[in-house]
């Protein structure tokens, strides 16, 4: 029942790295599908347009640079940890504590919550076009009002009792609400952020860190988990349930769907291993269609096809 | 000695003039400076080259070549061979020579892959020096390639019998593909009178050499006289050749005979001149029957004695044992005239087929490619049994301590690198003596940019139950943030560096913050401290304080002022806060209801008289004095009436 | 192949001392003319020069750093009898985009010794902040700091007086917990007569003093520089000796007298005469496993145990003044780097060498 795949080809990050990108903790995200932001060390953050010349080479272009915008008080530059964004807006965060809302249209910052938090901001994601969630070093997750004016969250709530660091936030593609956390420790937290601030679920998945999760953006049945230990999961709702709550959902029951339920939710899901285990972390991947595209600390990407979405 | 080691230049006139120092450089470099020991009791004046503009370090480090990013690919792709291996070693005891194999298998096409990346990227490359450097590297690991096959074919994939000759006209058809190719471009074309093309008849002796009998035969046919009375009569001797083959049943001395026959039969033919018409066809089979003058006609196709060995085991010797290949081999060597122009890798290729394993590793680790090779050939023919087997001949010789002297060193050289640490701890984890040693000394020195960073070496050292390292990262990052500012996030990591002294240290700039200013910063990282709290008094102190500020702003004044009471009993307040707290008695026993028992009064009271001269409530020492004398008297009043 | 970066340390006269922080991208640089120069490491490999201050009123001999658990500190001793111990101090006023402004601060200075302070070196970190120096007198002091984050109350805690004047100093760097602290101590007095140059000692917790376990009675000619390798897990300690060669001694504690002394066995292990006179320098790679050392000859020799346990020298390196570009070019080249911010290298040139052999120290 495991989903073939094929490994194609893994290449060094070289190009990135012509870049000028150390590749340790630094951010790239695509903010649409020609323009990507990136971090770099010295707390700033770059846009690139992808384009193609007259031989078809891909190549990339600057745009806007926001220099800087991360530092310390003592003048050391810091990292920027994580950047999301919603249409032309992008947020971004860092290791200072600071969060800094940018417009693609603009190279000034439109607005800057200079202490955002007491700790490092590790994750940042846009639950709604005005309302973004942060996590930090400390395993507390703020949600963020930006059209307010108050310099203060308006919701603080903690992954666990102990001092453990979300790695990863992510939300359901339909259900912006639904958000998944992935931990230090390897577990993958869910929450309804409509119900209140408790997890709903919550589930020991690898054994090491987790380092990214991603539903499928088509397929939301499909969640997908990388770990440091150099695993990469395809969590899947099991075939019988799949339909009842596919079904559901078009009802606009979704209540009743699986990610909240909480009686037995391990039964109601299969894993599937995507590839044998590497031997580096997974830092990062991205999932198009039936294919998986993933980044390791072993310096090569790996592209795997033929994922299985079945629906039934 | 010392004629085999390297004398490194310095290019300095005063390094040379006044003599040299050093120091290490972690993890892998020296800095190098002019220096003159002075004796401890000598004068103190300035040396002979006062003033000078010369003093320099210079900082030395070896140029490695697989850091480069084309060679990278090598390291990570032989790094996830390397560990399937061990985890296959550590899941059974026994392996087999198939699993081994197969391994060593998996390495020869990580060269092979590198080899093609490398031959890609000399086609794309613009300028001549680089061009060079990869064809240094193409160089180098072409002889890996090489030498890895024979070593495979030699010790790992030993067949039945020490039957050996297959393997290598296999090994030498791979490493000298030429007339493989041609003759398949030839046949391919299918063109008329082939035997016009120049590398027509070269292409069919190679052919013959590496035992490629039915495809000479094949670009015989296509010959314009292929009809001829003398072609005929050539395939058909070629056809009729014996075979050598262990799973046939035919034993040696029945083969040996056959073969005599044959040569003999062929050789009659000869002397009876039926091949004289055409040259070239007398020529191939003279070779056959081993005459020596067309044998030395034909040495100018051989590049190397190694080229020349398969063929002339294949005309001289088919049967030829494995074990007498070294003989063979100085034979070869002789009769191409090279006995004192042995080149490196003829050497090791020699000693590989002499059976001198240690020579060969010996050998290999000159290589210039930072004992990638060494590395990993060692550790697969120790798990083969191969290294073992040499200690009951060598004194004092343990195949474990080398193959794992190995994995130190090229263990040690990757840690030294930024991306690549990761990859230099999973060698260094199977070293079962020192291994764990050497990673405690560097795991901790690998620089920390960023906390994704510092979340990674933490990782690295919990996995190995290393928690001192962790804690001693966190530290670091702890440290770094108080010089930063950054005080909430120092806590978070003083925190999980379970150092209480430091934990102790910050809680007391948080209190010392909110004395001096009045507003107590970072409360978001005090909002559930949980039971990390109890690392400090100070912590505990401060998330008290915290929670009855929370009470207070909340205005459950009851719950408030329990909570001061229980503070003010507490034995861990700071010497700078106590007055703080006093003061905020002040609300509480002035609010409308009574919060303070009459017993809670008569501590403050006390707490009050005991700290009276102090300087700094001397001016709120009335105002003090007034709530408590009448909180005082609304307290016994309201118990009186209670009771 | 190996190659080399020359950072000019802009020091007036020789420097006596290089000391790198725990990570490799710091350093530290002491010398004759009294001064001491922190240099950073930039993102590109470049050495910036951040601090140089005057530190004492006579040559700098040595300049140590501490356990960065400790903060960025250094020890440094000179020739004024002195020793002190300075803490880097970030400005609090930044700009935008520069880094804090970066100062060292004399923590304390200690002014024991009624003569020339040869040697300094900080404790191992288990044992908190430890400082042991030694002196021309002949006595080596230790001094600790009770409150790790105020540096600048050190206490002396020892006096323990070697009759001979003493020139260096070594630490056991052993992290087990069985192992006692140890130091070793060499002597650069010149008198065969007087014995042994190399002590050891040996903290014991009972006496609370520093006990002398051995004299290395072998050791006659003065000693220049003393070091204990990394430890590893080994049940024996490595030291190594520069005198008039390199030797190396294996000391094997044995706890097992009921008297509850420890014992040595001290053997040696390897004497090097490569320098061919005396041997100024001896100094171990972080892991153990390489030692480098420098002589009268002007070369650095390094040496490696072989996995049969013996060992051998492996590549040699010389100061060439051929090869050391002229003043024309050499301006040319450093206006060149400053203005390029990457750390340049030259490929060095050597004597010998065989086509595709090579030295390997790691």
């Amino acid at each position: 029942m495991t989903s073939k795949s094929t490994i194609i080809e893994p290449w060094l990050e070289e190009e990135l790295e012509n870049e000028d990108c150390a590749l340790d903790g630094n951010y790239i995200y695509f903010l649409n599908a020609d323009t990507i932001a990136s971090s770099s060390s010295y707390g700033s953050v770059n846009v690139f347009k992808i384009c193609y010349n007259e031989n078809g080479e891909i190549g990339m272009k600057k745009g806007t640079v926001w220099k800087n915008i991360h530092s310390f008080e003592n003048g050391e530059s810091n990292l920027c940890t994580s950047i999301t964004s919603y249409d032309q807006d992008i947020v971004s965060v860092g290791e200072d504590g600071r969060i800094n809302l940018l417009t693609l249209s603009s190279e000034s910052i439109v607005r800057t919550y200079d202490n955002a938090d007491s700790c490092s901001i590790k994750c940042a994601l846009f639950l709604k076009h005005n309302e973004i969630l942060t996590s930090n070093l400390r395993g507390q997750l703020k949600i963020w009002d930006l059209q307010s004016r108050c310099e203060e969250p308006s919701s603080t709530f903690m992954l666990s009792g102990d001092i453990v660091a979300p790695t990863c936030l992510t939300s359901h593609p339909t259900h912006r609400h639904l958000v998944v956390a992935g931990d230090e420790e390897g577990s993958i937290t869910i929450w309804d952020l409509r119900q209140n601030t408790y997890p709903v679920n919550m589930l020991r998945a690898h054994e090491e860190s987790v380092m990214e999760i991603q539903f499928h953006p088509d397929y939301p049945d499909h969640l997908f988990s990388s770990s440091s230990s150099g695993e990469i999961w395809h969590w899947s709702v099991k075939p019988k349930l799949s339909a009842d709550y596919v079904f559901d959902n078009l009802a606009g029951k979704d209540k009743n769907m699986v990610w909240f339920a909480s009686d037995a939710f391990k039964n109601k899901l299969e894993v599937f291993t995507l590839m044998d285990k590497l031997h580096k972390p997974i830092n990062t991947f991205d999932v198009n269609q039936a294919r998986v595209l993933c980044g390791c600390d072993n310096e090569a990407i790996y592209l795997i096809s033929g994922i299985n979405l079945d629906k039934y | 000695m010392e004629t085999d080691i390297n004398t490194i230049l310095i290019p300095s006139k005063l390094c040379n003039r006044a003599g040299v120092s050093l120091a290490w450089k972690p993890c892998n470099d020296l800095g190098i400076f002019a220096y003159e020991r002075k004796h401890s009791g000598a004068q103190d004046k300035p040396s002979q080259y006062y003033p000078t503009s010369e003093a320099s370090v210079f900082h030395v480090r070896q140029d490695v070549i697989l850091f480069r990013p084309i060679l990278r690919k090598l390291i990570n792709e032989s790094n996830g061979t390397f560990l399937n291996l061990q985890e296959l070693l550590a899941r059974k005891s026994t392996n087999t020579q198939e699993e081994m194999l197969n391994f060593s298998r998996q390495y020869r096409s990580i060269i092979r892959a590198c080899l093609e990346s490398l031959q890609e990227d000399i086609a794309r490359s613009k300028s001549e020096a680089d061009k060079d450097e990869l064809q240094n590297y193409i160089t180098i690991f072409y002889s890996i390639e090489c030498i890895w096959h024979l070593c495979e074919i030699l010790f790992i994939d030993s067949t039945p019998g020490n039957v050996v000759l297959p393997h290598l006209l296999e090994w030498v058809r791979f490493h000298f593909p030429k007339y493989e190719r041609n003759a398949a471009e030839m046949l391919c074309e299918n063109q008329e009178e082939l035997e016009m093309k120049p590398e027509y008849w070269p292409t069919i002796i190679g052919l013959m050499m590496q035992g490629r009998v039915r495809i000479a035969r094949g670009l015989l046919k296509q010959h314009s006289a292929a009809d001829t009375r003398a072609f005929l009569l050539v395939d058909q001797c070629l056809k009729a050749m014996p075979q050598f083959d262990v799973y046939s049943g035919l034993s040696a001395s029945e083969f040996h005979l056959q073969w005599q026959h044959w040569v003999m039969d062929i050789q009659s033919k000869i002397d009876a001149k039926s091949f004289a018409s055409h040259k070239n066809l007398e020529l191939l089979m003279k070779i056959v029957v081993k005459d020596e003058l067309a044998w030395s006609e034909i040495k100018k196709h051989f590049e190397t004695w190694y080229e020349l060995l398969p063929a002339w085991l294949f005309y001289a010797e088919p049967s030829v044992k494995s074990y007498e290949l070294g003989t063979f081999a100085k034979y070869c060597i002789r009769q191409m005239g090279l006995e004192n122009k042995l080149k490196h890798l003829d050497t090791v290729l020699l000693a590989a087929m002499e059976y001198d394993l240690l020579e060969v590793i010996k050998e290999i680790q000159k290589m210039s490619e930072n004992g990638w090779f060494a590395t990993h050939l060692a550790n697969l023919l120790y798990h083969s049994g191969q290294l073992t087997v040499l200690e009951k001949d060598v004194d004092n010789f343990s195949a474990k301590a080398l193959q794992e002297f190995l994995i130190v060193d090229y263990g040690t050289m990757l840690m030294g690198h930024k991306s690549l640490w990761q990859v230099g701890l999973s060698y260094l984890d199977h070293c079962s003596e020192s291994g764990i040693h050497i990673i405690e000394l560097l795991l901790p020195r690998v620089p920390v940019d960023n906390e994704y960073k510092a979340q990674k070496i933490i990782r690295e050292a919990v996995k190995r139950e290393l928690h001192h390292i962790a804690q001693f990262v966190c530290k670091v990052q702890g440290m770094k943030c108080v010089k930063r500012g950054r005080l909430g996030s120092a806590l978070t990591w003083a925190l999980k560096s379970q150092d209480s002294t430091l934990v102790s240290l910050l809680a007391n700039r948080f209190l010392k913050d909110y004395a001096a200013n009045g507003k107590l910063r970072n409360t978001d990282l005090l909002f559930n401290l949980g039971p990390t709290m109890l690392s400090s008094d100070r912590l505990i102190f401060l998330g008290k304080y915290y929670e009855f500020h929370k009470l207070y702003q909340d205005r459950q004044f009851q719950e408030a002022g329990k909570l001061l009471i229980k503070l003010l009993e507490s034995k861990i307040i700071p010497k700078y806060f106590w007055y703080i707290l006093l003061l905020e008695t002040i609300p509480l026993l002035e609010s409308e209801d009574i919060i303070f028992s009459s017993n809670d009064t008569y501590m403050i009271i006390n707490f009050m008289e005991e700290n009276q001269f102090d300087e700094r409530i001397k001016d709120k020492l009335d105002v003090l004095r007034l709530a408590t004398a009448r909180n005082l008297s609304r307290a016994v009043l309201y118990e009186s009436e209670l009771n | 192949m190996f190659e080399a970066q020359e950072i000019n340390a802009e020091h007036k006269d020789l420097i006596h001392d290089v000391a790198y922080d725990f990570y490799g991208q710091r350093m530290a640089t002491c010398s004759s003319d009294q001064y001491v120069k922190v240099w950073d490491q930039n993102a590109e490999g470049k050495w910036i020069l951040t601090s140089s201050w005057k530190a004492h009123s006579g040559s700098v001999w040595k300049v140590t750093w501490a356990h960065p658990e400790f903060g960025q500190v250094l020890a440094t001793c000179s020739f004024d009898r002195t020793a002190a111990v300075w803490e880097e101090v970030v400005g609090e006023t930044p700009g935008p985009s520069e880094r804090g402004i970066r100062h060292w601060v004399r923590k304390t200075n200690l002014v024991d010794s009624r003569t020339s302070v040869t040697d300094v070196k900080f404790g191992p970190k288990s044992q908190g902040l430890q400082l042991a120096t030694c002196s021309a007198e002949g006595i080596v002091r230790i001094y600790e700091a009770p409150d790790v984050m105020n540096l600048t109350q050190w206490t002396l805690q020892h006096e323990v007086p070697c009759k001979l004047p003493c020139s260096c100093i070594s630490w056991n760097p052993s992290l087990s917990k069985n192992h006692p602290q140890m130091l070793a101590v060499g002597s650069d007095d010149a008198n065969p007569i007087n014995g042994g140059k190399v002590f050891i000692y040996e903290y014991s917790e009972n006496s609370r003093r520093w006990i002398k376990l051995e004299t290395l009675n072998s050791v006659l000619d003065p000693v220049h520089d003393i070091a204990f390798a990394p430890n590893l897990g080994r049940s024996f300690h490595i030291l190594a000796v520069a005198t008039k060669d390199v030797r190396i001694f294996n000391i094997t504690p044995d706890n097992s007298d009921p008297s509850g002394v420890t014992k040595l066995d001290v053997q040696t292990v390897a004497q090097f005469d490569d320098h061919g006179c005396t041997v100024w320098r001896v100094c171990w790679n972080v892991i153990g496993t390489v030692l480098a050392s420098s002589g009268d000859d002007g070369t650095v020799r390094m040496f490696k145990m072989n996995y049969v346990n013996s060992w051998k020298s492996v590549a040699i390196m010389k100061g060439d003044g051929s090869l050391a570009p002229n003043d024309g070019s050499k301006n040319l080249s450093n206006a060149l780097t400053s203005i390029s911010q990457t750390a340049r290298y030259i490929k060095l040139g050597s004597i010998i060498t065989p086509k595709e052999r090579e030295a390997s120290w790691h």
